[in-house]
This record gives C-alpha cells, structure tokens and sequence, in this order.
C-alpha cells in the first residue's frame, strides 16, 4: 500500500495552489449566503421553524452542491495527472515504488481531501449560521447532509482525475470534464426522455416499463442520485423514498405520473384539485415498499458505480499508456 | 545473476521503431556506461527497464524481476534520475526528498542527501519551481540515492551540470559503486563513459551494435585519431617517412596537407619524422573522433573515419 504517500504528497502540492483558494472561497461564500440570509432577515418569524431547515437545504442547498461542487472537484482535478505528465515529473513520481493504481489512488484520494477540507469549513460556518438563526437546526440530518456531499465530492474528483489519466494533456482533460459537467447538468433527462421516446415509438415498449427505464437512465446521472437521495433523506415519514423518486418526474402529465407511481414505484397515485383549477398528483405510501433497485441504497450504489467506471476508464487508458 | 538483462527487446511507436531487438546484460557490481547520440534509444531502453513504456516484443529483467509483472519490486531497490523529467513547483527541495524518503520507507537524514549533491540547506527550504536545472538536477541525484538503492539508473546524468557538478556526479557514481551498487548510465558524450565506466555499450538506430571493456573502446578511439599538417613541400620522401613511424595506419597527400591517421600518442613522433625528412612543419591540427566517426568504426568493422578522410581528400583533389 503506498497510494497514501501519494495522497500525501498531492495533499501538500495541491494545497498550495493560490487558484484553488480562491476557488474554495468562492464556493464557501456562496454557500453561506442562504444561511446569513435566513439568519439576517430572521426567517422562519412567523412559523416554519421546524422544516426551516430541510426547506433550505432541498430549495437551495441541493443545488449549490450539484452546480458548483462539481466545478470545485474538476478544479482540483482536472490536471492531476495530465499536468504531470506534460511537464514530466510523472516521471519522478513512477520512478518510485508506486503503481500507476497506487498513483490513481493516491490522487483521488488526496485531490478529494483538497476539497474536502473546504467543503468541510463550509459546513461547518454556515452550521453555525443556521444555528444562530430562527430554524431549528438537525445535526443529524445536517451531518448526513454534509457526509452525502463529500461523497458526491469524491465521485466527482474521481471521474475528473480518471479523465486526466485518460487524455494526452490538460486542455483535453478541461473539455472532457466540462463535456462531462454539462451533461450531466443540463442534458442528462433529455437524453432519458429521449430513450424512452425512441423506446416507445420504435420498439413500441411503453408503459409501465418505459418509465422504468427512463426513472433508471436518471438514477444513473450522478448528479440526480445525490439529489434524489438527500431529498429522500430530508422527508419525514415512510413515503420519504417514495416521494423523492416520484418527483424526478414533475414535468409529466397526470396520467403519466399515475402510470409511474402505481406501476413504477408500488405506490398509490393520489389526484387532487388545485386551487387554481388543474390537478396534482402525489404519490402516497402502500404496504409494498419503492423496488429494491429504485432505493435510496440503489440510488448511492449508481452514485458509487461512478467511481468504479473512473477506474476502469484509468486502467484501459493510464496503465496502457506509455510515457 | 545479472543487475540488467535484456532479450531482444524490441518497441515500435506507431510506425516508428526505436528499438530492434535489444540484447543487453550488465552485471551485477559493475558501472555500465551506455553510449549512443541522441535519439539512438537511450531513453527508450531506460524507459522500458522502468515499466515507463511497455516493450511491444522480447524480455527485459532487472534485479531478477520481469519490467512488466514486477515493476513495483524493481523499483523499491533502484535509484533513477530519468531524462526529461520535471520537479513539483510548488514543494521545497526537503519535501521532494521525504516524499522519497517516505515512498521508499527508508530511514536517511535528507540534509546529509542535499549536502552530498551540493546544495545547502537554504536551498532545501525553497520551492524547487525556483530552481536553476542544474540544482534540480542535483536535487534528483539525491533522490535517486535514497535508501541505498542496489541499482542506479540515470539517464544523461550530466546534462545540465557544469563542470563542477560532473566530477561530484563521477564521484558519486564511483562512491556508490564502491558501496555495492550497480550503476547504469547513459551519455551521448564519450568522455564522460571514458572516465568512469568499466564496460560500455554503444547503441545506435535502436540496436545494440558494440558492447565492450573500456580498455578496447580506448583501443579503438586512438586508432582513429585524425592529425592534419600543413608542410611547406609535401615531398615523397616526407610521405614515405611519416608511413615509416609505427602506429601510422594511413597517409593522404593533397597538395601541401597531409592527412595522418594515427593513434593518439604518436602525434610528437610523426611531427618529428616530417622535419627529420626536410618537410617543414607550418601548421597541425589533430581531429579527436567524434562518436559518430566511432559508432561508424564500430558497425561496419573497417576503418570507418579513415577512408571518410580520403574521400574528402579526393574531393579535395577534384
């Protein structure tokens, strides 16, 4: 084992770039411009305290992790190996005992810690942001919370660093992660509506086995199974998982989330009049429980997979390489 | 069992090939000087004893393990300064070496590594980004001693250093060696191999095309050197008097110049033998062998630098 002197090693290097500093500033600031705010403005004065938090973290703390995160952890790990290999000091670092695995390893992990110590002061101030404030405060979802992102963190260095072993230098490697970012922010339901689409009209499967499909190609985006995940976990109640999946789907029509409730997700579609007119559905709890493979293990399992694509990406391409 | 076997290593990039089916053993407790111009494959010989690039044909073995199953092995008891290499910028000359140190779970004092290489302690204390090539060099050597390796590997050693930071480099060649190690280097200057190497292999064009003591490639260095003089009246009876001094292997006259070709010790006594002739001496020059002019003895057998001298003497004549 000697992946931790690389960590280590790369800890101390990449903790000395005066971009990445700025960087992690950045984010810490905007991440605790919603808790000052809710502290400032004494949110939560006239009732509300008691989902004050989980409303803040699902609104907007979701997606300050899936939007910008990502960008901390391609920062960070764009040019791990790419910009070694460019200049040749992965030529000191090979001459060592350590395998090209060790130095995958080793990278990942001490590039994670990079934004892991961050990501964690973050926390950690804007914790006490909130506890100053007015909303109760839940350190055991707050820390489940935190524990979700560094995860979601580390998926994310994992792919940027296997993506910077894959490719000749680092302008590929900051394509390739910005292709990666955007898709799977922007772009990734498209493409899953779109297969379900073309699963429909030409292969004519539709249905419940459709919506199958389409709620598995979302899993996958490791970017919505952090989010469905943490949604699940911030629900009260035994239809937490239930509801977290089922609102992957808000821009379907009635019937169409009927179809994915009762026959998706085992659960009971509940239509009701809106106030102004149209219906919404819900999808309420029965006594089945939500398929094993649309939980919320499921969901961190596909989040995990990630990490194991981005080592069999580095081992096909960076342990083939010649230097 | 031998430090460094190589069997028919061949590797091809694409459509190039750098090396064609390499033959090589370098024992174990000796300094193997590796010779060859740049772009011979040196490095791509090097690269492939350290698993850097994969060898598309053959075996190589070093310190008793495959390149390929057991680079990790290899590398915990060799000690390398690669070519073309780069320092982390951002990390002090100590922290380079405890990140050796630390990799290689060695026990050693990295100020006494600096001091042997020559850098001191404020230097040790600053990133290495702000370092001369010469001190990264110096830096590398050191990390390529850590942990008393049993095997050196260092590619074009003194390309950056001045003279000062060769002879360290020569010195700490020799005292490693004297300690037990096996040392391999490569050069592409001949007199760096000269001074230190017990045995030397010249490659060229990605093939091993000589491997011996330095005893006999002095031999062949001599036999080739080149003396030009320059004679008032280049008469017969001078020629015939300079083909008379033993050692003198080849005469060409063009007008006034005479193109000797002469092992190195004799240059006093074909000078001389040209006054006792009636020739006086107007001006000489002698033309040490290049390596390209030795590899070209080496290849094909015959006195390559010899007969290039007489076609440039016939053209000269045309």
């Amino acid at each position: 084992m000697s992946w931790d002197v690389v960590a280590r090693k790369e800890f101390r290097d990449a903790l000395r770039s005066k971009g990445l500093w700025v960087l992690s500033l950045v984010f810490t600031a905007f991440f605790v411009i919603p808790a000052a705010a809710a502290l400032w403005f004494d949110v939560g004065i006239r009732g509300g305290q008691d989902v004050g938090m989980q409303l803040l973290i699902r609104v907007i703390y979701l997606n300050i992790v899936t939007l910008f995160l990502p960008l901390v952890a391609i920062f960070a790990g764009y040019a791990a190996i790419s910009k070694e290999r460019t200049s040749g000091s992965l030529k000191l670092l090979l001459s060592l005992p350590h395998s090209r695995k060790d130095v995958i390893i080793g990278k990942v992990v001490g590039r994670c810690g990079v934004v892991g110590v961050p990501l964690a002061g973050a926390f950690i101030v804007n914790a006490l942001f909130l506890i100053a404030s007015r909303l109760t405060f839940k350190p055991g979802l707050y820390v489940t919370f935190a524990l979700f992102s560094l995860v979601f963190a580390l998926v994310m260095v994992a792919v940027a660093v296997s993506i910077s072993g894959a490719v000749e230098n680092s302008l590929y490697s900051i394509i390739g992660n910005m292709t990666f970012f955007v898709s799977i922010t922007f772009f990734w339901n498209l493409w899953a509506n779109s297969i379900g689409d073309g699963l429909w009209d030409y292969l004519g499967i539709t249905g419940a086995a459709n919506w199958t499909t389409v709620l598995f190609l979302k899993l996958l985006n490791p970017s919505q199974a952090y989010k469905t995940i943490m949604n699940s976990m911030l629900g009260d109640g035994g239809n937490a998982e239930r509801s977290a999946r089922f609102s992957m789907f808000s821009g379907a029509n009635g019937s169409e989330q009927a179809t994915i409730c009762n026959d998706v997700l085992a659960g009971e579609a509940n239509t009701t009049q809106t106030i102004f007119g149209g219906t919404q559905t819900s999808c309420l709890e029965t006594a089945q429980s939500v398929p094993l493979y649309f939980s919320d293990g499921a969901a961190l399992f596909y989040l995990l997979l990630w990490i194991g694509l981005a080592a069999a990406v580095s081992y096909y391409t960076f342990n083939q390489y010649d230097l | 069992m031998a430090a460094i076997e190589l069997e028919g290593v061949r590797k091809q990039f694409g459509e190039v090939t750098a090396l064609e089916g390499v033959d090589l053993t370098v024992e174990e407790g000796e300094i193997y000087g590796f010779l060859g111009p740049n772009g011979a494959g040196k490095s791509t010989t090097i690269n492939v004893l350290l698993d850097f690039v994969r060898p598309t044909d053959g075996t190589a073995r070093v310190l008793g393990h495959d390149v390929r199953e057991e680079s990790k092995a290899i590398r915990e008891r060799t000690g390398v300064l690669p070519e073309g290499y780069d320092v982390y910028d951002r990390l002090t000359g100590r922290e380079h070496l405890e990140f050796v140190i630390d990799s290689k779970d060695a026990y050693v004092d990295p100020a006494e590594l600096l001091d042997r290489v020559g850098l001191d302690q404020e230097d040790a204390e600053r990133k290495a980004g702000g370092y001369s090539k010469g001190m990264a060099q110096r830096l590398v050597l050191a990390m390529a001693l850590v942990g008393e390796p049993d095997l050196l590997i260092l590619d074009e050693p003194s390309s950056g250093l001045d003279p000062n930071g060769a002879r360290m480099m020569r010195e700490i060649v020799r005292e490693e060696n004297e300690r037990g190690a096996t040392v391999f280097f490569s050069s592409h200057i001949l007199g760096q191999v000269e001074s230190v190497c017990d045995r030397v292999g010249i490659i060229q064009d990605g093939t091993l095309i000589a491997e011996d003591s330095i005893e006999n490639l002095q031999e062949a260095t001599d036999v080739e050197t080149t003396l030009t003089v320059v004679v008032d009246e280049a008469t017969d009876a001078v020629v015939s008097a300079v083909r008379d001094v033993a050692g003198v292997t080849g005469v060409d006259r063009s007008a006034d110049e005479l193109t000797v070709t002469c092992s190195d010790d004799i240059k006093m006594a074909v000078l001389n033998a040209i006054e006792e002739a009636g020739g006086e001496v107007e001006d000489f020059d002698t033309h040490e062998p290049s390596l390209e002019e030795l590899f070209a003895a080496y290849t094909d057998g015959t006195d390559q630098p010899q007969s290039r001298a007489a076609t440039a003497s016939a053209e000269g004549d045309a």
